[in-house]
């Protein structure tokens, strides 16, 4: 855990990240014996707040999706884990939290990308376990997504990221931490944080619960209540 | 041009003391929280052997228990 | 480093520090300064219209102080409802580009200088008066875009029309849609469609006309598959001259040869007639029939002059007219089997499936374009499939507002805001509202946009300023055109947000300030008018472009026309420019009720929109039982006769390939914006020429060779592409526009069509050789 604040610090950055990292282990000396930053709780006041109006319904507002993919999916993908993905990288395809992931390996001219994508598994071809998409509804996959062919830039750019929401916000010890990103287009929590093709930090530990959103509801306004 | 944001912590006692001292630094701004006995650093030095002089100066500070890391930006 | 940025990383860092003291201490307080100072309290999210191409897609923008850091779809969007392309999801990168121009710059000596932005606006508005005084008023020029806000627009009319008194206003709509409204006007006497995006979710068949929409409008592409995957029923038919990803998704894909879908529409109408399938209900009520000159030309001579004289005819005569064109005699021209036209005629044919048809720059980029637009009215008139739900015959547009700026402001040499120069009454209302003498106003319309760079290339204008767009890479027959900008005594002002071919040709360049840097609006496709709020602050001395041309007017003495002020000047303006279109037929939605949605489609009647224009049951301007074409004289809608014609330039022996030029989905327009989103440069970071495969084994070419592509005019050399993710048929190549270092225009030719002057950048002749 102590880690990840390290990680969204490297993700701000965009050059000079192991000189960083440096510096850091160099504060790290100065700041002994006291060393700071447990991410595990913390009054989530600051974080995201999305003034998000009723929704349209052609979207999965109720999370149906959640249900439909929980019946087709096997016990044994629902169990299933795995190492390989970091936060990190995960993040490290999108330009801010919720932008549509670049492809991140070779696409065929006439691939079918659901194929892989909507069911998940093992791919003996990348050595990997595929993650799912969390709206397998959308079939032009490469509306949004699209394969990088080069490494440069055009020019450079003063882009700033976003910081993600960090992880562990529940608000109580040991109560089930809200959702801190947007619905729309990931309101199938399968997707992401069940099974060997989610992200190691974000996976959950009791996969055979469907109901995801029994217990962990989206935060959407950052304020408290006021009569 | 590096910006740095900490926490920090002082001596016992020190926080004023603590408030002032970093507050003589350059590229220093300093925010004290009014409850506790810890005080925001954000540094904003403009070059490598800048930030180098700065951390030595901190390294100094008698009225510093200890500094920890809460943000990091080392870009040009 | 942009201070803003520093800003924005210092508050981060300070955020940062207070998420981790929250985390050790619950109750830490540090006072007043945290609810003030930390830009996260969160993301802000406010709606504005997608920047890029003319869906008009709803984005909610999420802003942390003063920095876009976010997008996502605006689910109550009725254009996207959340959904976005790649382009649109990446769209806030193209404000950060390094390279933003920041300063006015002002050429010295032959070298481009900084100078303070009052000083620059100081030079334009002298320039513009020494060359009004030394060469007329005629002399001088403004040359606008579809990406225009509307304010922009109307600020530029105003300015040059109403106050100068010269018709030298053009935008590069003229190059995209032009065809497209003569179109328009010419069947129905209005401008713009009849219908709505609901007539995706509506309609059986889809046939797009010469557009790969899954590239172009991925959004409503997608819209169209997911009714395709809800109904099961629904067919997808691309007719088109190469196959693209749009074929590949289509339920059938008909290849035919260019320039012969006019053959193609006509015998499709041969079809339905001789099956019967006409709804006589409709056409005896609804339809009259016409026929215009023939063997008009293609304008590639300076001083092309046309004017259509129409002729009103008989159904006989169009049935008889129609003779040449049976699916045999049309299956040898086109190269599409007699079978797939019946197919086709079939489907349109129907009474029990709703058609509608999509179409762009296939039909508009044309040297026949007016007739083509025609041609497939007539078929939906012949069948009485228009103007209802699913039943449409509908123009897209590729720019964001087109329609909102150039078509309805009208920011063409012959159009005011409401009417066309020509006309007195249109004068006189024009002279009225903008409070000049009506004497000001030319009626004789100058130049169309290919004749405008002409005449800079004459001489006869001498002072060119350019607003929200790129024609030293867009215009055909580009290297004429750049030599001529160059010439002595030309003065070029280019309003810019980043360096481009035509920035480097300028003589005073003003930083501007873009879409979420100012309000504006913009209008879409479908009749719909989209307003967004300043949410960022532009960089530098940025300026917004009306604010450019408000500046400009009034130190040439405008003060009284241009007297809005700087905190209120969108909105005035809006108020000002909507009492030109204040009747039923184009009433537009007041500022308040723009403000809070996501769009709003005009007419705006009683409060209400109007989805289906001439269809009584939607449309209050329609007087009629069921349907009334109120936009022509005699209240119907006009069946054209057009026959087939060739080419302007057609391969031969010499030059035996057809160039066709385009663009590709990570790309918009001429790239200035999206090549500086990272993730849409690295997936497309170079043009290139697309080969079919059998040419290519023929002449030796492998993928990524290089290619001499070769024409009359001009020639590139550029990496071929094979199998890639278009594939043209044997005998043609095709090139997108996009990249700045592969100057396809060179190549291309500037014939256009006579009645809408808008250039054919789909057909001309090259040949080929290896490099």
């Amino acid at each position: 855990m102590r880690g990840e604040i390290g990680e969204s610090v490297m993700e701000m950055s965009d050059q000079k990240i192991g000189k960083l990292f440096l510096i850091f282990a160099g504060i790290c000396v100065i700041a002994l014996p006291f060393v700071v930053l447990s991410a595990l709780s913390y009054e989530p006041k600051e974080i995201e707040a999305a003034q998000m109006e009723a929704q349209n319904r052609d979207f999965d507002q109720n999370g149906n999706a959640v249900f439909e993919n929980y019946d087709q999916i096997s016990k044994d993908y629902l169990a299933g884990t795995s190492t390989e993905r970091t936060l990190n990288e995960y993040y490290s395809r999108r330009q801010y939290l919720g932008s549509p992931p670049y492809i991140p390996h070779k696409v065929e001219t006439k691939i079918e990308c659901l194929a892989c994508h909507a069911k998940g598994g093992w791919t003996q071809e990348l050595k990997r376990n595929t993650p799912l998409t969390p709206h397998p509804e959308q079939i032009y996959c490469m509306q949004c997504h699209v394969e990088m062919t080069a490494d440069s830039l055009f020019v450079a750019n003063n882009w700033v990221r976003f910081p993600p929401p960090r992880l562990g916000k529940s608000h109580l010890p040991g109560a089930p931490p809200p959702i801190p990103h947007d619905l729309q287009m990931r309101g199938n929590c399968i997707a992401c944080h069940v099974g060997p093709g989610a992200v190691t930090s974000i996976r959950v530990e009791h996969a055979s619960r469907g109901n995801c959103r029994q217990c962990h509801v989206p935060e959407l306004a950052t304020g408290l209540f006021r009569r | 041009m590096p910006v740095f944001s900490y926490l920090a912590y002082p001596v016992k006692g020190a926080k004023k003391k603590l408030l002032n001292d970093l507050s003589a630094l350059d590229h220093c701004e300093v925010m004290p929280a009014k409850n506790k006995e810890v005080l925001i650093l954000v540094t904003d030095t403009p070059n490598e052997k800048k930030e180098e002089e700065l951390q030595n100066k901190l390294k100094e500070l008698k009225s510093l228990q200890s500094l920890g890391m809460t943000f990091g930006h080392g870009d040009v | 480093m942009s201070i803003t940025r520093r800003a924005f990383i210092k508050s981060m860092a300070i955020h940062s520090a207070v998420v981790a003291a929250s985390a050790m201490f619950p109750d830490i307080s540090f006072g007043a300064w945290k609810e003030k100072d930390i830009p996260s309290g969160g993301i802000h999210w406010n709606k504005a219209p997608c920047r890029f191409c003319g869906t008009g897609c709803g984005l909610l923008i999420g802003v942390s102080g003063d920095r876009a850091v976010a997008v996502k779809g605006d689910p109550n969007c009725s254009v996207n409802k959340g959904l976005c392309c790649v382009k649109g999801y990446h769209s806030i990168q193209i404000l950060y580009g390094k390279d933003r121009v920041r300063k006015a710059l002002v050429r010295k000596n032959g070298k481009m200088v900084e100078v303070p932005l009052t000083e620059a606006l100081d030079l334009v508005a002298e320039k513009m008066q020494e060359t009004i005084k030394s060469h007329g008023k005629d002399a001088v020029s403004m040359y606008g875009s579809g990406q225009w806000t509307i304010p922009d627009g109307y600020a530029a009319s105003k300015l040059f029309k109403g106050c100068i008194g010269t018709n030298n206003v053009e935008a590069n709509a003229r190059l995209c849609m032009a065809s497209a409204v003569t179109g328009f006007l010419t069947s129905f006497g209005l401008d713009e469609p009849m219908g709505c995006y609901e007539d995706i979710d509506n309609a059986d068949v889809f046939i797009t006309w010469g557009n790969n929409m899954a590239e172009m409008h991925p959004v409503l592409f997608s819209r169209m598959l997911a009714n395709r995957k809800s109904k099961g029923h629904v067919k997808i038919i691309d007719f088109a001259t190469r196959t693209s990803r749009s074929s590949q998704a289509a339920d059938k894909s008909i290849l035919f040869k260019p320039q012969t879908d006019l053959a193609v529409a006509n015998a499709i109408c041969y079809e339905i007639i001789r099956n019967n399938w006409v709804n006589w209900d409709f056409v005896n009520k609804h339809v009259s029939f016409h026929k215009g000159k023939t063997n008009i030309g293609y304008g590639t001579e300076d001083h092309f002059k046309f004017k259509d004289k129409p002729e009103t005819v008989d159904f006989n005569q169009y049935k008889a007219f129609l003779k040449d064109y049976t699916p045999e005699l049309v299956e040898k021209m086109s190269g599409v089997s007699a079978k797939d036209i019946k197919y086709m005629a079939s489907l349109y044919g129907n009474p029990d499936k709703k058609v509608t048809s999509f179409w762009t720059m296939g039909m508009n980029q044309h040297t026949r374009g007016t007739w083509i637009n025609n041609l497939v009215y007539n078929i939906h008139l012949l069948v009485g499939k228009i103007s209802t739900p699913g039943n449409s015959p509908f123009s897209l547009t590729g720019q964001p507002s087109a329609c909102g700026t150039v078509r309805e402001v009208g920011t063409l040499t012959h159009k005011l805001p409401h009417g066309v120069v020509m006309k007195e009454k249109a004068r006189k209302m024009a002279a009225e509202i903008w409070q000049v003498p009506v004497e000001n106003i030319d009626p004789k319309p100058t130049y169309h946009t290919v004749e405008m760079f002409r005449a800079l290339d004459r001489g006869d204008i001498m002072f060119m300023w350019i607003q929200v767009t790129n024609p030293m890479v867009t215009m055909p027959n580009l290297k004429r055109y750049r030599d001529g900008s160059l010439k002595g005594g030309r003065f070029i002002v280019v309003s810019e947000i980043y360096p481009t071919p035509t920035y480097d040709i300028a003589d005073v360049v003003l930083p501007s300030a873009m879409w979420i840097e100012r309000e504006g609006f913009f209008g879409n496709s479908e009749r719909r008018t989209q307003h967004w709020d300043q949410m960022v602050p532009p960089p530098g001395d940025a300026m917004c472009n009306t604010w450019q041309l408000i500046e400009v007017a009034r130190r040439m003495g405008y003060n009284k026309q241009f007297s809005w002020s700087r905190e209120t000047y969108i909105q005035d303006i809006w108020n000002e420019y909507t009492r030109f279109h204040d009747n039923p037929k184009h009433r537009m939605a007041p500022y308040t009720v723009l403000k809070e949605r996501s769009g709003v489609q005009w007419p705006f009647v009683d409060g209400m929109e109007t989805r289906w224009r001439y269809n009584a049951e939607y449309d209050p301007a329609a007087k009629s039982e069921d349907f009334h074409f109120y936009g022509k004289p005699d209240n119907r809608a006009w069946i054209w006769l057009r026959p087939y014609e060739p080419a302007a330039e057609s391969p031969d022996s010499e030059y035996p390939f057809w160039l066709n030029t385009g663009r590709v989905l990570e790309h918009w327009h001429t790239g200035s914006m999206t090549r500086r989103v990272p993730i849409l440069h690295r997936a497309v970071p170079e043009a290139y020429v697309e080969i079919n495969p059998d040419d290519a084994a023929q002449m030796g070419i492998t993928n990524g060779s290089k290619v001499k592509i070769i024409s009359r005019r001009g020639s590139i050399v550029m990496k071929a592409s094979i199998n890639g993710r278009g594939n043209p048929p044997k005998g043609m190549v095709f090139v997108p526009f996009f990249d700045e270092s592969y100057l396809i225009n060179e190549v291309t030719l500037d014939a256009f069509c006579p009645i809408s002057k808008q250039p054919d950048y789909k057909k001309c002749a090259v040949r080929l050789e290896r490099a």
